[in-house]
């Protein structure tokens, strides 16, 4: 893999960074990776894994557990590098789609022990952060206005199930809505934020 | 039909963000399969819903870094998926080579070096075997761990056939060489073989000692490419995903490590999304269970 300095950081945000010349792709890394090039899953993971961190976190809430499921996602993505489709949907939302998987299966796993009354306190809190995790830099300013060019009952069902690891019926009984309309409402505002976002 | 396809239909949303209960997901991941357009939108909405995690990137302390690099270099990598294709003549061979095998040889003595501790039984028809005659592969510790490269072709002479591009993988990772070597030279090893409920007959030769197993099957059913078997680790602290096996000609799969066993495990097989799940969506298609 080509030389890059600050190889011990991982890069915050913007994989249009990659867009750089001496920066391999990231489809190309997860190739390489896949054959178990060892220099090429040092940079997707210098690459990667503030992305997963991030995620990982933003749902489970408590840092230790964070970090340990952000290392069982670095892991699937060595073991299952040979499973990445690029017909299926990019480099990152493989990468993403595998992290907030894994965040969500632990959180729902912690939950199961809670009752449902705390389950509808914490999802209060929980969404009340999410603006707050989107404010930092460019990038995240320009998902925090996507985020806002959605109707308020999209951006609740979309971050709700994002960032908190809630099912959709889950998300119906916190907001008092029928099971449909959530799931409509999920489907209009991914769509929406799609569009703004100018991604896919 | 045409009533819970359109409810199905509405899944994709909640589907591309995760918000789904496992059995919804295994209903939604099957009609995926036969849905392009479902799959285009789950993929256009997955593209949205990775930039929800992007914006909250934060960085992980520095040390992590080399704690989980060297866990992902002591780790065997899936195989590339192989496009779909009938079971060819030498994987037939293979399989019937086995079950002659087996025929010819059903008085052969059990290993005698390998114990019979309280350690593993599959639920299933065949139930718990000792090791045959066949696995003269199970030898002491100090010829098994001679050469990685002995090892491996042990290996497959113990368990029928292992396709070549199986063998090439494993080569790819020393560790995963190391870990078959460990559990087959372990004092402590033992062998169970099941039928699958799918289809198939699965073998596990597992360690407590080596803290690991390997498993490998033979007449598997193929699947289509968007699902793989994945294999499970059940134990009193809940299931830990335990690798993805893909059938190759003839049904054949593994070896694979199992890594992680501990006391009590069970370990088991489910069929999955290819990408493989986080935890067992669908029915276990074999169950090795330890011994009460």
């Amino acid at each position: 893999m080509t030389e890059e300095d600050g190889r011990k950081d991982c890069e915050g945000l913007a994989p249009a960074t990659a867009a750089t010349a001496a920066v391999p792709r990231l489809d190309d890394l997860i190739s390489a990776v896949a054959l178990g090039d060892e220099r090429a899953y040092e940079a997707l993971y210098d690459r990667s894994c503030g992305w997963v961190l991030g995620t990982v976190r933003r749902v489970l809430r408590d840092p230790a557990q964070a970090e340990e499921v952000m290392q069982e996602v670095l892991l699937e993505i060595w073991r299952s590098a040979s499973r990445f489709d690029p017909a299926q949907g990019s480099a990152v939302a493989w990468v993403m789609t595998i992290a907030h998987r894994r965040a969500v299966d632990r959180v729902r796993s912690e939950r199961s022990h809670a009752t449902r009354e705390q389950r509808a306190a914490t999802a209060v809190i929980d969404y009340d952060d999410v603006t707050e995790a989107v404010q930092a830099s460019l990038d995240r300013e320009r998902v925090r206005r996507c985020l806002g060019s959605l109707t308020e009952l999209q951006r609740e069902c979309v971050g709700l199930a994002y960032y908190s690891g809630y099912t959709y019926r889950e998300v119906a009984e916190l907001l008092s809505l029928p099971p449909g309309t959530v799931k409509t409402r999920m489907r209009d505002g991914l769509i929406r934020l799609r569009d703004c976002l100018g991604v896919a | 039909m045409s009533a819970s396809r359109h409810e199905l239909h509405t899944l994709a949303g909640p589907y591309a963000l995760d918000a789904v209960s496992d059995a919804d997901r295994a209903g939604f991941a099957t009609h995926l399969s036969e849905c392009e357009q479902c799959r285009e939108d789950v993929r256009e909405m997955r593209e949205a819903a990775a930039r929800l995690g992007l914006a909250a990137s934060v960085m992980p302390r520095p040390d992590l870094r080399e704690q989980t690099l060297r866990a992902a270099f002591a780790s065997a990598q899936l195989a590339p998926v192989v496009p779909a294709a009938a079971p060819s003549p030498p994987g037939l061979l293979a399989e019937k080579d086995l079950v002659s095998e087996a025929q010819n040889s059903p008085g052969s003595p059990a290993d005698t070096s390998a114990p019979e501790p309280g350690a593993a039984a599959a639920s299933g028809v065949t139930g718990w075997q000792r090791l045959r005659g066949r696995a003269g592969a199970m030898r002491p510790p100090a010829r098994i761990s001679l050469a990685a490269a002995a090892v491996l072709a042990a290996v497959a002479a113990v368990l029928g056939g292992v396709t070549s591009s199986a063998l090439r993988q494993l080569d790819r990772s020393k560790q995963q060489d190391h870990l078959i070597a460990a559990v087959l030279s372990a004092p402590d090893r033992v062998m169970v073989t099941a039928p699958v409920m799918t289809g198939g007959t699965a073998t596990l030769i597992m360690s407590h000692q080596a803290g690991a197993a390997v498993f490998t099957a033979h007449g598997l059913v193929a699947l289509p490419s968007t699902e793989g078997y994945e294999i499970w680790l059940m134990g009193p602290t809940g299931d830990r995903a335990a690798g993805m096996v893909t059938p190759q000609a003839g049904g054949m799969a593994g070896p694979e490590v199992v890594r992680g066993l501990r006391p009590g495990d069970m370990v088991g097989v489910t069929v999955e999304p290819a990408r493989g799940a986080s935890h067992p969506t669908s029915v276990l298609v074999v169950v090795f269970k330890p011994r009460p």
